[in-house]
């Protein structure tokens, strides 16, 4: 089965639990739309074999899900990722606060002045958004 | 739920197995896991009954082993045990005459997942072929329990991926799997429970996901502090 939904190129490490994994998985495809608000997900077993886990922890990172409402399953019809805005707006700021944490803890090791440094994010951040756009309506002429 | 109760062998006076106790429940996988001589392959024999135990108790659901229990447990080697003159599809009749539970559209499916030729002769498989085959034969009863020995040694990475695959589909989902390896590798991410084992007694058993999150450690990293230590 090809999906083309990212399920593929999934890769684990071996020290974080799997099911963690999964959970923030789950959370970058919901920030970069790659999962909609209410979208039918695969079921535990699909998922399983999908990324080629253990169907029991696929089952225990649904439950994490379903804990921290980012998931809803009513009765016997299929689990959705949630429709609630503000959960998945909560979600957007916490991937992005972690991205934030690590670079300012690999940056802080280099004594720079703050506005240097924000020059040189924005500098970076616009030409690799710039190339993005680019590669995007690239590709759409041949779809 | 099969469960092993202070288990002890010993061959000429040598100490095989000394006072083993693990349990592998429904629904999981669990991996033994040891080096070359720790005595994982004599544990699944003696649980499939082929290799009499002089002390301690094997259970399977509560049970006690007897003939009932091979049509419960089935048992995949790691060497090839069929006439080796048959053809592959002589091979699975014989399966079909001998077990009750034996399904043939199941044993058709793994067949064509393998990409397996039913009218080769079983004697002129290579190793990894072999150990595929040897998969179907035991997959293709509706056991609740499988056991697996070495499933991955000596096979290419290839061929490795394809058997990994096997374990998150619905050829294993809800039945118990016991496996033993020397090489955990691609299937950390498969495996619910491990079982480390050292000269012939177990000096770790736990479950995996537990492990990552409370000491942040993968299995490999576990036996690295058993072995080095």
């Amino acid at each position: 089965m090809k999906t083309g939904d990212g399920w593929d190129e999934v890769t684990f490490n071996n020290r974080d639990p799997v099911y963690l994994q999964v959970v923030q998985h789950f959370k970058e495809q919901i920030v970069t739309s790659k999962l909609g608000a209410g979208q039918v997900i695969p079921s535990r077993r699909e998922l399983g074999a999908l990324l080629k886990i253990n169907p029991n922890t696929a089952q225990r990172a649904y439950k994490e899900m379903e804990e921290q409402q980012l998931i809803v399953t009513e009765g016997n019809s299929p689990s959705r990722i949630t429709s609630d805005a503000s959960i998945l707006h909560t979600i957007r700021s916490e991937l992005l606060e972690v991205a934030v944490d690590a670079f300012v803890a690999s940056v802080r090791k280099i004594d720079i002045p703050v506005e240097e440094l924000l020059d040189l994010v924005k500098v970076k951040y616009v030409e690799e958004r710039s190339t993005e756009i680019r590669s995007d309506a690239g590709g759409d002429k041949y779809d | 739920m099969i469960e092993v109760k202070n288990m002890s062998k010993s061959y000429l006076r040598r100490h095989v197995l000394k006072d083993v106790s693990f349990t592998a429940e429904k629904g999981q996988i669990t991996c033994l896991i040891g080096i070359n001589g720790a005595g994982k392959s004599t544990i699944l024999k003696s649980i499939m009954g082929l290799s009499p135990i002089k002390k301690g108790q094997i259970l399977v659901d509560g049970q006690p082993l007897d003939k009932l229990t091979y049509e419960k447990v089935a048992f995949i080697p790691d060497h090839l045990t069929m006439p080796l003159g048959m053809k592959l599809a002589e091979g699975l009749q014989f399966m079909a005459d001998f077990y009750t539970n034996w399904e043939p559209s199941r044993a058709e499916e793994l067949m064509d997942f393998f990409q397996l030729d039913a009218l080769e002769k079983i004697g002129n498989m290579s190793k990894g072929t072999a150990a595929k085959y040897n998969l179907v034969l035991g997959l293709a009863q509706k056991t609740e329990y499988v056991l697996m020995d070495e499933p991955f040694s000596g096979i290419d990475l290839f061929s490795r991926e394809l058997i990994a695959e096997v374990f998150s589909s619905h050829l294993i989902e809800d039945r118990g799997v016991l496996l033993t390896t020397h090489e955990i590798g691609e299937i950390e991410q498969l495996i619910d429970k491990a079982v480390i084992m050292q000269k012939g007694t177990i000096v770790r058993e736990f479950n995996c996901e537990e492990v990552r999150s409370a000491e942040g450690k993968s299995i490999v990293d576990v036996m690295r502090e058993v072995y080095r230590s």
